[in-house]
This record gives C-alpha cells, sequence and structure tokens, in this order.
C-alpha cells in the first residue's frame, strides 16, 4: 500500500471558511456562492438552542434575503421530508439552501436542492453519478442551486461529502445519492455551532469521524492526497476528542474536532472507506444503533481483522499507532491487537457502549446483519476481503 | 475503436454469459439472492440487457428493448463491460472515473461483485469456444 497507484481521483471542492464568531457573516460568506434569497434548513432541537436566530441575522447581515426556515427534519430524515424541503424551498422563492445541523439536517438539504433544482423523487436520482450532465450526459455536471452547511456536530463530514442518504420509510430502506454536484459549496466550521452539543454525542459523532479517518487511510482505494487529509484528521481528534467530550466548553477542542470531521471525511470522496462503516449500517438499519456508537464498538475488531491480512495493511496501521504514541513493534497480529486496544481504551474513556449487546442488537440478528454487511458498498474497498463467515465471525466477537 | 461491431455481437458474448449464468446451478441461485433487476445500457454499440436476478423467479435474460422493469440501471460502454467479465476492470475505480453509473438501489448489485471472480474464467473460456480469442487480447 504505498508507491505509486496506477489511478486514484480525490475531489474536494467545497470552500471551508473555519474559526469564531462566523455564524454572523454566513450571508456575507453564502453570497460569494452566488445566493440572493435563502432557506435555512434545520430541526426543531436546533432551532430551540436559538443557532438559527444567529444564523438568521447573519443571513440578513450579509445582505442577502431569508426566504424561509424549514425546520422538520428529524433526526433520521427520509424521502417525504426531502420532498416537502424542496416544495418549501421553491413556494418561499428561495434560490439557495444553508443547512444548520448534524448529518440528517445537511443530507435533506442536499437531497432537496436535487428536486429543487432538477426536479423528480429522490429515488428517482438515487445512484452514483445520476444527475444530469453537459453533452449528452458525459460532460460536466449541471450545477444545482448554492447550499452552504454550518455543521453542528462534528463527526459525519456531510458538510463536505458529496453524498446524501435519507430512509424511504415506506420501504424502510436507506436512499443514497452520490454525485459531484452534491459537494457543498460552502461549509462553515465554528465551534459556536457545537456549544450546546451534549457529551454522549460528541463523544459518538468524534468515533464516526476518527473511523472515516482511519478507514479511509487503510482502505483498497487509498491515496497520497486523501493519507494527507486522514492522517491530519487522526492527530486532531487524538488531541481534541477527549477534551471536547470532558468539557464541552472548551472552544478550542470543539472547533478542532469539527475541522478534524471535515478532514476525515476527504478519503470518502476518493471511496476510501472500510467495513467498520459496512457493518454499522445494518445496526443502524435494523436496530437503531446510532451510527457513530456502532463504529467506536466495530472499529476495534475490524483493525484486528485487517492488520492479520497482510504486512502491507499492518504497516499502514503502524503508522497510525505511532501517531498515537503506541509501541507496536512485532508481526501484523501484534499491531492490530496494541491499536485496537488502544481505541477500545479511547471508546471507554469517552463513555461509550463496548458491546452491540448493549445497544440491543441480539446475537439471533447477526444473519441478517451479515447479509446487510456483504451487501454494503463499503466492503468493496475494505483492504482485506471479508467472506460471510468473517461477518459472521466479528459481529459475534463485537456482540 | 470499439470491440463489438454491433449490439448482436454483444448479445452473443456478454449476453450468452448472462443466459448461462442463469441457468446455472450453482451459480444462478446465487446471483438471484440479489434480488433486483438489473437493466444494463451500454454504449459503442448500443445495446441492452435486461436480468432478473430474484429468488425463485426464473432467470430472464432480455436483450435490447425489455418489459421487465429494472430496479437498478447500470450504464458503461459495451468495452468496459468486457473488461469487466475478464477481471480487468476493478468496479470501484471503475464508477470513480464515471466509467460506470449506476442508478437505482446500487448496493443490490455491489454485493454480486465479489460473485463474479470464478465468472472471470469461465468468460474467456466462453470467447474461446467462440473462436473470438481476438477480443480477450484486445
Amino acid at each position: 500500500m504505498e508507491g505509486f497507484k496506477p489511478f486514484y481521483t480525490f475531489t474536494s471542492p467545497t470552500r471551508v471558511i473555519a474559526g469564531q464568531e462566523l455564524i454572523g457573516s454566513a450571508g456575507f460568506e453564502l453570497t460569494k456562492e452566488g445566493a440572493s434569497r435563502v432557506l435555512v434548513v434545520t430541526d426543531s432541537v436546533i432551532r430551540d438552542t436559538g443557532l438559527v436566530d444567529r444564523v438568521a441575522e447573519g443571513v440578513t447581515d450579509g445582505g442577502l434575503e431569508l426566504a424561509g426556515s424549514f425546520d422538520e427534519v428529524p433526526q433520521d430524515s427520509d424521502t417525504e421530508v426531502v420532498e416537502s424541503c424542496a416544495t418549501a424551498a421553491k413556494e418561499a422563492g428561495a434560490d439557495s439552501f444553508l443547512a444548520v445541523g448534524g448529518g440528517s439536517v445537511i443530507d435533506t438539504a442536499k437531497a432537496a436542492n436535487i428536486i429543487f433544482t432538477h426536479g423528480g423523487t429522490v429515488r428517482e436520482w438515487e445512484g452514483f453519478l445520476t444527475l444530469p450532465r453537459e453533452n449528452e450526459g458525459i460532460g460536466r455536471p449541471l450545477r444545482l442551486a448554492p447550499l452552504g452547511a454550518i455543521p453542528t456536530t462534528a463527526g459525519t463530514g456531510s458538510e463536505a461529502s458529496f453524498a446524501a442518504v435519507v430512509k424511504d420509510s415506506s420501504e424502510h430502506i436507506k436512499v443514497e445519492v452520490a454525485d459531484l454536484p452534491l459537494f457543498p459549496d460552502l461549509a462553515i466550521l465554528d465551534p459556536a455551532a457545537t456549544e450546546t452539543l451534549p457529551a454522549p454525542i460528541a463523544a459518538a459523532t468524534g468515533m464516526d469521524a476518527l473511523t472515516h479517518a482511519i478507514e479511509g487511510y487503510v482502505s483498497s482505494e487509498w491515496n497520497q492526497h486523501a493519507d494527507a487529509f486522514a492522517l491530519q484528521a487522526i492527530r486532531l481528534i487524538r488531541d481534541n476528542l477527549p477534551r471536547a467530550v470532558a468539557d464541552t466548553s472548551d472552544t478550542e477542542a470543539r472547533g478542532n474536532m469539527l475541522i478534524a470531521a471535515n478532514l476525515a471525511i476527504a478519503p470518502t470522496g476518493s471511496g476510501a472507506i472500510g467495513i467498520t462503516h459496512s457493518m454499522s449500517h445494518p445496526c443502524g438499519g435494523h436496530y437503531g444503533v446510532a451510527h457513530g456508537v456502532a463504529n467506536a464498538i466495530n472499529l476495534p475488531w475490524v483493525i484486528e481483522f485487517n492488520a492479520e491480512g497482510g504486512e502491507d495493511i499492518a504497516d499502514r496501521y503502524r503508522t497510525i499507532a505511532e501517531l498515537y504514541g503506541i509501541d507496536a513493534p512485532g508481526d501484523r497480529e501484534q499491531v492490530g491487537k496494541a491499536l485496537s486496544d488502544h481505541v477500545r481504551g479511547l471508546t471507554a474513556e469517552l463513555g461509550l457502549p463496548q458491546r452491540l449487546s448493549e445497544v440491543g442488537v441480539p446475537e439471533a440478528g447477526i444473519p441478517a446483519l451479515v447479509e446487510g454487511a456483504m451487501g454494503d458498498g463499503c466492503t468493496l474497498v475494505n483492504p482485506r476481503e471479508p467472506t460471510e463467515e468473517d461477518f459472521a465471525e466479528l459481529y459475534g466477537r463485537a456482540l | 475503436m470499439a470491440y463489438f461491431k454491433d449490439a448482436q455481437e454483444v448479445y452473443d458474448t456478454i449476453g450468452k454469459l448472462f443466459v448461462d449464468l442463469a441457468d446455472d446451478d450453482e451459480l444462478g441461485p446465487k446471483f438471484r439472492k440479489a434480488d433486483t433487476i438489473v437493466k444494463y445500457e451500454f454504449r459503442d454499440p448500443d445495446s441492452e440487457i435486461t436480468v432478473r436476478l430474484q429468488p425463485d423467479q426464473p432467470g430472464d435474460v432480455d436483450f435490447g428493448t425489455s418489459e421487465i422493469e429494472p430496479d437498478v440501471v447500470m450504464s458503461m460502454d459495451a468495452d468496459t463491460a468486457h473488461k469487466f467479465w475478464l477481471g480487468e476492470v476493478n468496479v470501484t475505480v471503475a464508477m470513480a472515473r464515471g466509467q460506470i453509473k449506476a442508478r437505482g438501489p446500487v448496493a443490490k448489485i455491489l454485493k454480486l461483485v465479489p460473485m463474479t471472480k470464478p465468472v472471470f474464467p469461465r468468460y474467456k473460456k466462453q470467447l474461446e469456444e467462440q473462436g473470438r480469442t481476438e477480443l480477450i487480447d484486445a
């Protein structure tokens, strides 16, 4: 997993501004992306914190018109909400979106933007590279309306990703749309947006970011650009996640975690991810386990499994171990064990569950989870190819 | 220059592979576990193959316009499809480059990818038996 790769692609077009007291300049910054009349997309929890009012002030202070506020996004958004959001934008005469919230809110705004711009339904756009393009579908993708995002959690990285995932509640499935225009135009990373984030959610979302970074770094689709983002994300998470969870008023730690989550998502744009995500997605789908919590539980078991897959994979984990100051000499098995033990220690320190059985996953559910993990796109790019039996064993260990 | 001169050549090669897989006692049921219907839209030459992959259903393989409504549509050059079945295309890379586009619940198809490995030598053997060895070396 070194050398000059025959091919890779890396895309990270979202303009990021990071720092303090940026909420008030939301309008000033979004103007630069071509917005003039903005629909703010959020949820009721964020609305009740007062953050949305400050964002709205920032929008109008920047010379933009506020078309309205759509605050009906649930914790786990779905296609109907997306379509309502697009309708709200049209009825309000909006020409742009500003998402203020976590991954569900940002993905809702991104998916709504597709329908707002191109029409149709979420299901009609489901898939990979499905959005309209110039030159009979093979040229430059047609632009969506300007979209900015202010993340209120430091984890999903949706403010800088090219995918949107929402539920189809009628069919009980997740629907994903992934295409380049879905990269938001602007991400505003201001720790003031996470100041009301409870410690358990800061811990879980932070572990989601760490999982993105570690999986991105060891994925079969690793690349030099993604490495740079992933390794710096790991350093920032190492130095800031425990602080951000222990003291939710630690502005510096929360700000750096926002940056870490933003960096950590970058490898996924090259397809770099892995089977921790494959295992965690069905845990959420079948048992409602929060994504960050599932990742925190599954990650150490996957590290051990992958590290045993080859010296080149173990070398990548060794680099991560060195960043954590872990003494990890010896063979690949020892490297995997040393790093996974460290991750378990971290999740325990953060107060997160250690076992899937603690979060409602029964042993009888493993076959369905295995089927989901085998069919997950992240499995294809894991550095070690797992069989159904491997997944069953991994779930058994994590149980 | 494209490997196949017209749609019929695509159906005679890649299409025949799909028909044989549908009839295969071992692989057919495994692929049908995907529980979906896939339409492959090929360019250069323009051609379409629709495959029913549903448990306890006949393994329909339709060439050209089909009355079967697909769940997933995979679009690519016929050359890319040919190279894939020879084991020479990394699906992840091809998707990242836009050589393969997928509309619909893509995960249903992606989970079949690991199962396609045993098919690669089979496709090569089929081409040899058809006297199309020039397609193997292309």
